[in-house]
């Protein structure tokens, strides 16, 4: 029982951060209904922008946070404007396949930063355990989590409270409509993109704390698209659900089915559960339910 | 369909032939002659990547039915050429078959293996389907993995394949059955797709719902391209398993499947040559940084000493989103209206 519990608080930790990556994606698709995969790039970027600042310029967290997000919001900006805007009125499917070129594009730049080295910025945050009764877990997981916490709870602030955050939210209901009532579409699109790369930084710098900055960081971009997906493609309440869930599978059957089959539970159990949420629920657990007409 | 001035179809044969007219003949046989006389002719360098070249037009053929015709975007393709690959090494290895017999067989294991990766398709389209074929990946792969029938993270050595005593041991004598196979595919392909089958496969692609409305049904048609594909998948792993002698798993990561539908964007969806011009061009592309990143590491010192990963995966990225925004029809349709503007000149139109 302690051993599930142990199991079950580091999931709940983990799940934070997937449901932070997941609501980056779930922010674009809402507004602009393209699933973009260049986010996982964006994570690592803007990770490397924060390890810039606090490594080597030596400056305070709070500063490097700051550059952080303002250097991938812009990266942000600058996608949306060269390779998102062309796109507009072509099907979706080429918008989707484009992100996926801008994450080529930016997997390159980004191995040609790295060179393969391994870079660490967890020396400069808290660090340590933490027990509680009985269960043990690392500083460093609390505080990724609660930081992801934080920028759900913000998020969900500025989309129930802000004129921004409410014309994004008609944006995402229908385009023309929204532009009819004098909302631009097209400044709601940059500002989705902006808001989103900068929800995907908290997202980075909450992975890089835990696992450095790699070239298999933007990876886990893919992670999150998958955790999008079972909690429904609009949903970001569905995106927060369906991460904690999916960390709590991940490390509860790796608990106990690892030494059943050898090992290795954890890399797939992500993707078994999608198919299997994919075959019931095909628009996952919160989607909306399109009914498709001819 | 436009055919030169002067041209004239007298018979149903003739209508429906592939080649129509003697000089095409001429250019068919002349071209086929050259291709089959190129290992004793240029280096064995170019042996091999024209090897690697026939291989990947097969796998990007499947793909190209199954994601160009029939809409179904798949990003298992890797995943089904590595179950092609342990499937013909466990036919020929394990269990002793030829490699004769093992060629069909492994396309058709895949294929079946095909019927359970795209069986998701019944249920969701577009992004969702997308995603779950990067799900099959990856359980694929683990199973690859995790299993002891495959040799765990081993891989699996092979044996060269042979013929009467004669043994396919390098890249010339396997060029004498990769190209074969690759032609045939071709073939099958280019009649396929103007098949019953493959008007059906287009009106799904068009619109999915009117296509069931017509009475076609999506269910089969579906899996039907899904088994193709992955047929086609399972024949280019069998082939790259014993041209390169080991089927390992990381000769089929995620990233080759970006690869792959990469091709197909380049090339131009939907369309038979547009397969040959996205796998050459991209071929050509990761040949071309291979030559120059050296020359860049040399000059501009930052970049650090093998840059050639992460230049080739940036180029590549940068041509896809050059043909996304600009050319979405891709090389095939600059291909049409090229043969279209020879066959009308010296007139506009």
């Amino acid at each position: 029982m302690e051993g599930f519990l142990q199991l079950l608080m580091l999931g709940l930790m983990e799940g934070g951060l997937y449901a932070i990556v997941a609501a980056a994606m779930v922010l674009v698709f809402k507004s602009t209904h393209v699933v973009s995969l260049a986010h996982g790039q964006i994570m690592g970027f803007g990770a490397l922008a924060f390890w810039i600042g606090v490594v080597q310029l030596q400056l305070p967290l709070i500063l490097a946070l700051i550059g952080a997000l303002g250097f991938s919001a812009a990266m942000g900006w600058l996608i949306e404007r060269a390779a998102m805007r062309p796109l507009i009125g072509q099907p979706l499917f080429a918008s989707f396949l484009n992100t996926f070129a801008v994450f080529l594009i930016l997997d390159g730049i980004f191995q040609l930063i790295l060179k393969g080295e391994s870079y660490s910025f967890s020396a400069y945050l808290p660090k340590g355990n933490i027990s509680w009764g009985s269960i043990t877990f690392p500083i460093t997981q609390l505080v990724s989590f609660l930081g992801s916490l934080l920028v759900f709870l913000g998020l969900a602030l500025f989309y129930r409270w802000t004129k921004l955050g409410l014309g994004m939210r008609a944006t995402a209901e229908d385009h023309q409509l929204a532009q009819s009532t004098g909302i631009s579409v097209r400044a709601v699109f940059s500002a989705i993109w902006v808001l989103s790369s900068a929800t995907a930084t908290f997202a980075g710098l909450a992975l890089a704390n835990v696992t450095d900055i790699y070239y298999t960081l933007p990876y886990m971009g893919i992670k999150g698209l998958v955790v999008a997906l079972v909690g429904g493609l609009e949903s970001l309440p569905g995106a927060l659900l369906a991460g904690l869930l999916l960390g709590v599978l991940e490390n509860v059957s790796a608990g106990y089915l690892d030494p059943l089959v050898g090992g290795g539970v954890k890399e797939v159990a992500a993707y078994v559960l999608l198919l299997l949420v994919l075959l019931v629920k095909p628009y996952g657990l919160f989607g909306l339910v399109r009914i498709e007409r001819i | 369909m436009w055919r030169p001035c002067g041209t004239f179809d007298e018979t149903y044969q003739k209508d429906i032939a592939i080649v129509r007219t003697p000089l095409r003949w001429a250019v068919l046989v002349g071209s086929l002659t050259v291709t089959g006389l190129l290992p004793v002719l240029v280096p064995y360098y170019f042996v091999s990547f024209l090897n690697n070249l026939a291989i990947t037009v097969i796998l990007v053929m499947g793909l190209q039915i199954v994601s160009g015709y029939c809409g179904q975007i798949s990003f298992g393709q890797a995943a089904f050429m590595a179950v092609g690959a342990y499937s013909a090494a466990i036919f020929t290895q394990k269990l002793g078959m030829s490699f004769w017999l093992a060629l069909p067989l492994s396309g058709i294991f895949t294929g079946l293996f095909g019927l359970v990766g795209g069986a998701p398709s019944l249920r969701i389209k577009g992004f969702y389907l997308a995603v779950a074929t990067i799900a099959v990946h990856f359980v694929t792969m683990w199973l690859i993995l995790h299993l002891d029938v495959t040799g765990r993270s081993q891989g699996l050595t092979v044996e060269p394949p042979s013929l009467a005593g004669y043994i396919f041991d390098t890249d010339e004598r396997m060029f004498y059955i990769i190209m074969p196979v690759m032609l045939l595919m071709t073939y099958g392909a280019r009649n396929l797709v103007r098949t019953r089958v493959g008007r059906a496969f287009v009106a799904v692609r068009d619109n999915d719902l009117a296509a069931q409305v017509m009475g076609i049904n999506l269910f089969y048609y579906k899996l039907l391209a899904f088994f193709i594909s992955c047929f086609y998948a399972g024949v280019a792993g069998c082939l790259w398993a014993h041209l390169t002698l080991v089927a390992h798993f990381e000769q089929f990561t995620l990233l080759h499947a970006l690869w792959y539908i990469g091709m197909l964007i380049v090339g131009g969806m939907g369309s038979i040559p547009g397969v040959f011009f996205g796998v050459i061009l991209v071929r050509i592309l990761d040949e071309l940084v291979m030559v120059v990143s050296p020359v860049l590491a040399a000059w501009f010192p930052w970049l650090g000493s093998a840059p050639a990963a992460g230049l080739g995966v940036t180029a590549f990225g940068l041509v896809l989103a050059f043909f996304l925004i600009w050319e979405p029809r891709g090389l095939a349709h600059r291909w049409e209206i090229l043969k279209a503007s020879l066959r009308l000149y010296p007139f506009a139109h």
